[in-house]
Formats: C-alpha cells, structure tokens, sequence
C-alpha cells in the first residue's frame, strides 16, 4: 500500500530544521502542558495459533484464582491482571479462521473480499476497519495534552518479510494495513536517529569551523561578506544543537547489542531488545500505544531454545489427544507469557519521570491470539489476558463471559481512555454496550 | 474577462526587469579630463532636481534611469514625456539630453563602465547541489539509458505469483492492457491464472513528486528508483482498482521501475478449486502524473527497456535560488539555505551508512575494512572537492573523524556530512592563483551539466590535460552530446520562453470546449517536444527554433487544431502552413500560455518576444492595471481594446515597444488557432519594431515576424548572452567586453547551433579565465 509517509513527509511534516531539532516531544510547549495528567497507555501483545484451554483458563472465577501452567509467569502480578474467558470474535465473512482471526481481532469487522486464499473459504483481502489501538491512538493525538512524537509504536518479533492478512493486525483504516517494525535497529533508528545524527553533526562542528576560517583566506575582500554570513550560519546551527540537547532525553538511551540478525533462534534476544525499546519510548513519552506482534497468524516459530523443534503452527494442528504436541504447545505459550511477565516487570519497576507511581500503575497490557484454540480454528474463547492498571479495571480476578463478542472489550478499551464510542467495528456486535464487569 | 493574470503579473515576476534596480550600485565614477558634453548642462539643470545628478533618481523620480532604448527613442521619449506637465522638452535639446544620458549611465555599456563587473563567489545553486549529491553517491552513472530502445520488458508467466514458468519475454511501449477473460496470447496461458512482470528505466523530465498510477482489477505492485515497492497491492482487497505512490524525482535522470502484476489467487493454492470456472476480466494500466500535469498513460519516449541503478535523491526541500535578474545562481545564503545543506547531510550520510558495503563496495567481513573504507572516503572528498586533498585536508577530512569515531559507519557518517557542509563542496571553485586542470574540469562540468566532473574529467584534470584550447573543447564537445546537457539546455529554454514554472492552462470552456486539463497537459508536451527536436537534434539550430514549419501533435491536439490524425495518434511532427505559423512563436502551448481565459494577450506575447528574444529591458508599468473587459467593448478587437488601454502617456512610452510586435500574433487566439476575423472584424496583424541601433522595421504577420528574429543580430547577442549567464551564473560583462561579441561570431559561424554554442561558451570561460591569470601574473611579476 501507498500509505506509509515518505521520509518526504516526514521532513515536511516536521519542518526544514527536522534534523537540528530534538525530539519533537521534549520541546518544552508540548511536553509541559500535559503535566500533572495520568499518562494512560495501551499496550496489545499478539502472540499466534491460540492457546492451549487446559493449561491456560484457571478453573475458578473471581478474585480467587490459581494461575495454570501456561500463566503462571504472571505470578507476581496476580493481583495486576484479568482474565477474560468467554469473549469471543464474532465477525464472519471471507477468510479462513486465520485470516478473520488476525485481521479483525483489533478491528471488530469484516475482511473485504481480495486474493488471499486460506486453507479453507473463500479468498480474503484486508480489513474493512481500522483497529482500536489505532483508533484509541488517533483519539490521543487530537489533544495537545496527549499528543506524543509517534501516537503509536508498532513493534513486532520475526513477522515473516510479505504483507498479507496472515500478518497484518494493525489498521490504520480500511484497506491500511500498518506493518509492525520487527527489527530493533530499526526502530532504535525511529526513536534515537534524530538525536545520533546531532551528536554526529555536533562532533564534526568544529573541523568545518576551522574549514570555513581556512577557505575564508583564500577568498578575496569583496567575497568574503558571504562566507561571514555561512560562518554566522554555521554558529547558530551549533547554538540550537547545544540547546536542543540541554533538554535530555529524560532517560539513558538504551545500547543494542549489535549484530543480531532477524533469525529464528534469536526470537528471544529480539524479543528482550524490543521490550526494552517499548519501556524506552514510553519513559521519552514518544508514544502512548503500543503493539507487540509476534510473528504472525499461522506462525511457524520453532522455540529450539525450549528443545521444541517443530513449528508453532504445525504443532497447533495436533489433536487434544497428542499429548507430547499439548505440553510442547502450553511450554510453547508459557514462554509468551513469560515476554509478558518480563514487560510487566519492567514496567512495574520504572517510575514514571513525572513521579505519578510506576510505568505499569499507568499501562494497561492486553495479552491476546488470533485463535480460541489451533486445532479447531475457533473465534470463541479468544485468549485475553489484562495486566497492569492503566485502564482502571478491578484488577486480580478471573472473568467468565457468555460468548460476549469481542466488540464490546475493544469499547471497553476505548472507554478507558475517554472515547465514549457507541459502536466500534461491526456495529452488530456492539448492542451490549461497553464489556460489563471489568471496572 | 479573467482578472487572474493581471498585467503586471507577467512584468512584475520577470527578472529582467529587476536586473535596472539590482544592477544599481554605482559607486566608482572616473572623472573625465574631456569637456563636458552639451546635454549635461541641460540635464543638471533641468532634470537631475528629479532623476538624481548621475540619474540615480531623486526625490522626484526614485527610479534609476537604467534601460536599454536608443538615443533616438530616448529622445524622442524626452521630446513628448519631459518634464511631467504641459510643457515639453522642444526635440534639439531633448536630442543633447538622450544623448548624455545614454552615454553617462542609461546604457547598458555606461553601467557596465561605471560598475565593474566582477566574477562573484557563489555557492552551488540548489540543481547543482542535487545533481551533485546524486551523483557523487552514485559515482556518476549515466542519467539516461543510451540507444533509441524505449518501452519496457514484460515478462510473463504461465501461472500466478511467476509461477509455471516463464513464457515470453516481450517489449511492451507501454502498459496499457484489457485482456478481458482473456489472457494475454490466445492458447498459450490460462486465462485464470497467469502473471507479468514489466521491468526497464523511466526518465523523468522535471525535477519534482511524481505520482504513479496503477489501474488494474487483480494484483500489482510498483517500484521506483529502489526495491521498496510504492504502490502495493499484491493483496488485492475490496473493490479499489485505482492505485498511487508518490516519489521525488530530479529531472533529467531514468530511474528503475518495476511493475508486476497477476491474475489468480495467492496463500494457499486454489487452482484445482477454481478450474472451470468463468474467468474474470483482467486489464492494468500503469500511468503517471508528472509535476503539475494530469495523469496519463507512461508513453513509449519515457520508458527504457535498460534497467538503470538507483539513484539516491535527498529528499530535504531546499528554498529557491535568487532569480532575480533572470538566471538561477547561488548569491546569497541563508538559514533556511543552511538547515536544507545540514538535513541533506545527513540523509545522504544515513543513506550510505545504510548501504555502505554496496556503495563502497567494501565487504563486511573484509579483514582490512577500516582501511579499505578510508581510502574510499578520501576518494569521495576529493569528489566532492574536485581535486586531490593536500595533507592537511586529509588529516582533517578523513583521518581525524576516523580517528576520532568509535567505529567506522559513524566514521564514514562524519566524513560525508563533514564534507557535503565545507564550503569546499558548497561553492563554486574558489578561484586559485592560476586555474589548473582540476579548476577547468569543475567550470565545465558545472557550465554543461550542472554537476561534479565526471570520471572521464577526473582523468584528463589529473593527468594536467584541459590547459590548450583544443583539450578544454574536446571535453566540452564530448560533453555538449551528453543527456546532462540537453537537460541544462532544456532549463534553458524553458526559463527563456518564460514557462519554467508548469501552470495549468485554464481556458473558457464555453468558448473552447475541447481545451480541457487533460489537452492543456498534451499543450505542454506538444512544447517539450518542440523543443527537444528542434533546438537539440544534431543539424537544428536557434533558426529551427524560429524558422521550424513543424509542430508536434497527438490525436486529441490535432483535432483542436484542425490537423488530419486519428484520434488516439501519439505525438508526432506535423507540419503546419509556413505562411501561418513558424517556429516556437507558433507552437501553441507558447500561444496560449500568453493569453487570458477567452482571450488573445498581445501584451504578454509582446513581453516575452522583447524581453526574451530581443534582449531589452522594460520598466514595470506605473501601477497593476486589471485588462478592459472584453465584454465591455464587444465591438473592439483585441488589438483595439488594448491599444485603447495602453494610450494613455504614462503607458504608451513602454507599450509603443511591446504592443506592436503582441500584434504580430494576433492570428492567433487564445489558445493558438488560427482566426482571421474577431468580433466581426478581420484581424490586424502588423506590426513594427525600433532595434536598438534605431533601424525601423515592419512586418505583417506571425512568420514574418519569425523571420526577422531569426535574422536579428539583437536577437542572437540575447540568447547568447542569457545563454551564457545560465551556464556560467556569473554577468558576462565580467569576462571583459570582448566576450559577448566573440560568442556571438562563433554562434554565427556555426550556424546558430544552440548545441554548440553552449560548449563555446565554456570553452571561451575557461581560456578567459586562464588568461586573465596569466595576465595578472605577468602584471604582478612586472612591479616586483
């Protein structure tokens, strides 16, 4: 798609002096007049091939609950977090179970007919909504007072190179895909650039001072009134660049370890570096929402650092009845849950720069999959896990729905940041209003 | 009646007519022992109270007097202007007044006399800069494929996504296909399944956002100029089957694209599912909407079927160079200016740290990599810089920053952006003692290009061979037949006709049904064309460019112009009635550029033709005057309405010049077709014109015309010399009064040859330069 703003855009958007200028969000008019307001944020984790019912729903409901094996990483923040059993996504329409379940998760709405065949109905192309986060990020964006640099961040973990339904979660609109950035470096080069490239510029400054001094005496009398107004030039430049960077970045800029490629097996050092970056960005206060995508609808990750050599998805067609393919897929969704518990830690340990409690008191995550359950391909059951306390939900409890559809968790979701919608997504599914019992 | 194009808009946005107050810093005055001549006394007493003692105006008449007119027209001028009021200058005196005043400070001569003019520092103008740029990342490829090959590579294939094998390779001219069911060679493909990939070069003419357009009803995706597509459709999704991407493109350069496209499904294969089932039509079209025009179809003459490498292009917007006296040049800086510099810095240093092993061609592994990348990062200085480091800069350039970084992408980023921000890259060449090869090599490389000097020059300035006049014109030759310069050319022309800037042509539909955006577009090609057969194949000339009988037409145009094609014929040569229509005076994008919504302007045309042809200036008029309503005199025609409004003292000094020879084209309406009568009269296309040197001529009609300023010598001297200011951004005055006259007989021996005389003149800058060293040097040796 032809939607994505070219670097172009960018320098338009941002002004002649985008490259002189710190972040966007540290000048001091947009960054002070939210202050003393709750930065509420959102973060989605995708994760695929649904989950393992058994070793994943605690048996109990309410308050009292016990944590099975694939949740049980959640431990510490048992009185931080929902489950919510029995919501499921109700949308039907063209595509497979895949497909609908990837690409109308966050949007609550059909897929437009396209050429993606599935392994099973009829052929599918892109959502014919936009996603919550996207929604709920462009709510942010319209107040100065919760505007940021970025609105939204899209992160992802080894999402295959081809854009199709199978691997697309976020909609910025109808027929807008918006491709999750899986490479660390790269969206270290998103957050950071601007102010590496300063450092670069500030560090050859004085060399081409000492240029424009040498060329200035090469130059006859009557010339050198323009090489005066350069040097002059060149003085401000230097000026704005040591103002800009007395504003800090408020935080230590992380440092990645180099090298990692975009590998199966270095999923888990991927995965760290682009929580790390996540918790970053939000201590800059560059963006409010967050999604996390974890290779993709159908994925075939092979978690060879938990001695499972199959892949994910291969495993996830496995009848209940094979047992060994059942423990390798609850070890399987575990470990996505400890990615979860690790984000949830970070957050929970960082205080928020303006003193108003921890990032998590302020961070709501939704841990969620494509997927009721692999081998049945269900939409029923959708696995979503709430942690932290952004939203405001009454937390440390375990729900049970009646086969609510999903619509009405993403109203709640839009609730908790002050977006009163009547209706998100296929207003079919909304007549329930907002998700009752979360708050 | 239009009021969105004033009169004054055309006087007031030409340079030329700035260049009277620009040209104004007279300071140094050489006393002469000769005696005074007569009109001086007069001048002093009578009119110096106004116009200032040395006609620097005054509190009367703050105006400099500064112009080009005669004596006789000054005088005759005095005679019926002189003093405001009803009484006159009686014509002796006025006479003896012209005369002084012509001599003392109104000519160009007495300017250039009383100011010096000098070569002046400039910086690279923004082209320059961006053709530089592009060209030291990308080590100077060719900006156009050679050869007359045009259209691109379609390959197909038996099956969806390229699938089934490849059955053909073809040259397509263009994309532009309905197969319906069909596929697209009957028997060899099924219909339900099959996929293309069109591959080649496309050349984009200006410098500017480029809209791609893709119609088509199954999957596609476009590249251009990278491998990112920016059209991507391959998902084909809902019921849209019209798609865009945007991309800055500089002019004069082919960029690699790439289009695929393929009928069936993708994920997971249906084919057995769907065998039997009716095929769906299928058509793809790929087209484009270049800087200010509508979209259309990419033609054949724009595509290659060479794929040519990227070429990286800096996105950061620059401000517009000063224009103010009629060519771009880089005379002034600025903090926009210099934020535009940094932010193209460090895209161009983030680019190359992006995909520095390919560009430097330095592996990663490699176990010298840091030395390897070093050494090529001096070889880019010294692009840049367009001579060898001396050892200090070097120290300073390269080995400091990779000294100093903690590794080398960021030392290589500091060596790029170090070096695109010296005033080394910046400016023009800081002038030396004595001009060495490497400074010629730079003076023609940005005289006929615009850009660095490229391999070829390298090699000549360091082996010290572009010092004789035969090496610097053999270069310049070899350079005037390259694709770079028919593009600075191009600039040329188009800046000189005055339709640099791409405007819509907006007509009264009423009147002219059949002059919609999409034939206002083809105008403009029908222009581009002209120009490019006319002024730049290898036997035209500036008297083609007058004289040509042939205008280029496509079907939709020759229709609106009473011309014999069928009606989806691409632009070809037509030739028209010699006795009618003539040379660039008669295409008719120039026609109706200058001319109002339903109306003919003879003002405008009358600008352009003494301005630009002739070469003399014109002060603004007194104040913006909104044209009579054509409808307020339906019984005038144009040429009456506007000799009506011109009449008046205040007007007629000035429009006494342009309105007669406006005149000459007033067969043409206002769209340039042919019209014998308006408003029921016949029309009146005579005209006259005073040259400079007071000779009085006549002429009827647009070919006539033509002729005379094929012919004319004031004509030649103002191509030539706006030719010159183009190439060289510097007055030709100064490079000593002998310049301009020495230009102009070699225009005239080689037959007004626009090709050659464009490698004349830098030859000529270049040995001007050498010897004015020479001259100094000998001069300085003679006081020691």
């Amino acid at each position: 798609m032809s939607f994505q703003p070219t670097r172009r855009d960018f320098l338009r958007n941002f002004g002649v002096s985008a490259a002189a200028l710190p972040f966007i969000s540290h000048l001091p008019s947009l960054a002070t007049i939210g202050k003393g307001l709750r930065k509420k944020r959102l973060v989605i984790i995708f994760t695929p091939d649904g989950i393992v019912p058994n070793t994943f729903w605690p048996d109990e409901v309410g308050a009292n609950f016990k944590l099975k094996s694939i949740l049980e990483p959640l431990a510490p923040f048992q009185d931080r977090m929902l489950t919510l059993r029995g919501v499921s996504d109700r949308v039907r329409g063209d595509g497979d179970g895949h497909m609908r379940g990837i690409g109308c998760l966050l949007t609550g709405t059909e897929l437009f007919p396209g050429n993606v065949q599935g392994g099973s109905d009829t052929p599918a192309g892109w959502s014919t909504g936009i996603s919550i986060d996207q929604e709920i990020r462009n709510h942010l964006q319209k107040s100065l007072t919760t505007r940021t640099r970025f609105g939204s961040l899209e992160f992802g973990v080894m999402v295959p190179d081809h854009a199709d339904t199978w691997t697309r979660m976020v909609y910025a609109g109808p027929n807008r895909p918006v491709a999750p950035i899986d490479d660390p470096y790269q969206m270290f080069g998103k957050l950071y650039g601007q102010m590496k490239d300063q450092e670069t510029l500030k560090s050859v400054l004085d060399d081409l001072q000492a240029d424009l001094a040498t060329v200035k005496k090469q130059v006859g009398v009557q010339d050198r009134k323009l090489l005066d107004e350069h040097t002059t030039l060149v003085r401000e430049m230097e000026k704005e660049i040591s103002a800009a960077r007395t504003t800090d970045v408020g935080h230590a800029v992380p440092t990645l370890e180099p090298g990692i490629r975009q590998e199966n097996d270095n999923i888990p050092k991927i995965s760290k570096l682009q929580i790390d970056l996540m918790v970053s960005s939000f201590l800059a206060d560059a963006a409010r929402v967050a999604t996390l995508q974890y290779t993709n609808s159908v994925g075939q990750a092979r978690m060879t650092w938990l001695g499972i050599k199959e892949g994910q998805h291969d495993l996830s067609h496995e009848p209940d009845s094979n047992k060994d393919a059942q423990d390798k897929l609850t070890k399987i969704n575990r470990w996505y849950c400890e990615q979860l518990a690790y984000l949830a830690k970070r957050l929970a340990e960082t205080p928020e720069p303006d003193g108003n409690g921890s990032l998590l008191d302020n961070t709501t995550i939704i841990w969620t999959n494509e997927l009721g359950q692999g081998n049945s391909h269900t939409l029923d059951n959708i696995p979503f896990v709430v942690v932290g306390n952004g939203a405001g939900f009454k937390m440390g409890r375990a729900l049970k729905y009646d086969n609510v559809p999903h619509n009405q968790l993403l109203l709640a979701l839009a609730h908790s940041f002050d977006h009163r919608l009547k209706k998100f997504g296929n207003a079919d599914f909304c007549g329930g209003g907002v998700l009752p019992g979360l708050t | 009646m239009s009021r969105s194009l004033p009169i004054t808009s055309v006087l007031a946005t030409s340079g030329v007519v700035l260049l009277v107050a620009a040209g104004f810093r007279a300071t140094a005055q050489n006393p002469k022992p000769t005696p005074p001549p007569p009109g001086q006394k007069i001048y002093l007493a009578q009119c110096a109270g106004c116009h200032g003692d040395k006609g620097q105006g005054g509190a009367g008449y703050a105006r400099p007097l500064r112009g080009t007119r005669s004596v006789k027209e000054l005088a005759q001028y005095i005679h019926t202007q002189m003093p405001p009021g009803a009484k006159k200058t009686p014509a002796p005196q006025a006479n003896l007044v012209a005369a002084f005043v012509h001599d003392a400070f109104y000519s160009p001569v007495a300017q250039d006399r009383n100011r010096p003019a000098r070569v002046e520092l400039a910086r690279l103008t923004v082209k320059q800069f961006r053709n530089a740029v592009a060209d030291l990342v990308g080590d100077f490829r060719p900006v156009v494929p050679a050869g007359d090959a045009r259209g691109l590579t379609g390959s197909y294939f038996k099956g969806n996504n390229f699938q089934g094998g490849k059955e053909m390779d073809r040259n397509d001219g263009k994309v532009d296909f309905d197969f319906g069911p069909n596929p697209p060679v009957p028997g060899k493909f099924d219909p339900l399944n099959f996929s293309m990939i069109w591959q080649g070069s496309v050349m984009a003419p200006d410098t500017g956002d480029y809209e791609f357009v893709v119609r088509s009803n199954h999957a596609i995706r476009l590249s251009v100029n990278g491998e990112k597509p920016i059209i991507d459709a391959w998902v084909k999704s809902g019921n849209d089957t019209e798609f865009r991407g945007s991309i800055h493109l500089l002019g004069g350069r082919a960029y690699p694209i790439r289009l695929d496209f393929s009928k069936g499904t993708q994920g997971v294969d249906d084919k057995d599912k769907r065998k039997g089932t009716p095929s769906p039509p299928a058509f793809v079209s790929l087209l484009w909407k270049r800087p200010g025009r509508v979209a259309e179809v990419i033609p054949n003459r724009s595509l290659f079927p060479q794929v040519v490498p990227v070429t990286f292009v800096a996105d950061a917007p620059f401000p517009a160079d000063d224009r103010s006296i009629g060519y771009e040049r880089g005379n002034t800086v600025s903090k926009e200016w210099d934020d535009a510099t940094t932010a193209a810095a460090l895209e161009t240093a983030g680019y190359i740290a992006n995909n520095l092993t390919q560009i430097s061609g330095v592996p990663e592994n490699a176990p010298d990599r840091k030395e390897k990348l070093r050494a090529r990062c001096r070889s880019f200085v010294e692009r840049a810089f367009r001579r060898p480091l001396t050892p200090a800069q070097e120290q300073r350039f390269v080995n400091r920053q990779f000294e100093a970084a903690p590794n080398v992408e960021t030392a290589v980023k500091r060596v790029v952006i170090l070096t695109l921000k010296s005033p080394q890259f910046l400016y023009r060449e800081l002038r030396p003692g004595t001009p060495d090869s490497y400074f010629n090599a730079a003076q023609l490389s940005f005289g006929l290009w615009d850009s660095l000097p490229d391999p070829e020059l390298q090699r000549a300035a360091a082996a010290g061979q572009l010092v004789t006049r035969e090496q610097v014109a053999a270069q310049a030759d070899r350079m005037a037949n390259d694709p770079r310069a028919w593009n600075k050319m191009r600039d040329f022309l188009l800046l000189w006709l005055k339709v640099d800037e791409i405007k819509d042509i907006v007509k009264n539909t009423k009147r002219y049904p059949e002059m919609d955006a999409a034939a206002g577009s083809d105008l403009r090609t029908s222009l581009e064309i002209f120009l490019e057969k006319t002024a730049w194949s290898n036997e035209s000339s500036y008297r083609d460019l007058m004289l040509s009988p042939t205008q280029y037409l496509n079907g939709r145009l020759a229709k609106v112009y009473g011309q014999n094609l069928p009606a989806d014929a691409p632009f070809q040569p037509v030739q028209m009635d010699p006795g009618q229509r003539m040379g660039v005076l008669g295409n008719p994008y120039l026609l109706s550029r200058f001319a109002y919504l339903e109306n003919s302007s003879p003002i405008h045309r009358g600008v352009l033709i003494i301005r630009s042809m002739l070469g003399r200036t014109l002060l603004p008029p007194p104040a913006a005057f909104t044209p009579l309503s054509a409808s307020l005199h339906p019984n005038l025609t144009t040429r009456e309405r506007v000799s009506l409004q011109t009449k008046p003292a205040a007007c007629s000094g000035c429009h006494g010049l342009i309105n007669p020879l406006g005149f000459t084209l007033e067969k043409f309406d206002a769209i340039g077709r042919l019209r014998t009568s308006e408003n029921g009269k016949s029309v009146d296309a005579s005209g006259r014109y005073i040259s400079k040197s007071g000779a009085a001529v006549k002429f009827s009609g647009a070919p006539a015309l033509a002729e005379y300023l094929a012919d004319s010598e004031e004509a030649h001297a103002a191509i030539t010399e706006k030719l010159f200011q183009h190439l060289v951004k510097q007055p030709v005055l100064a490079y000593g009064p002998n310049m301009l006259p020495q230009l102009e007989n070699s225009f005239r021996q080689n037959r007004y040859s626009l090709r050659k005389l464009m490698g004349e003149i830098m030859v000529a800058t270049v040995l001007a330069d050498m010897n004015k060293s020479t001259k100094k040097a000998v001069a300085m040796g003679a006081t020691q």
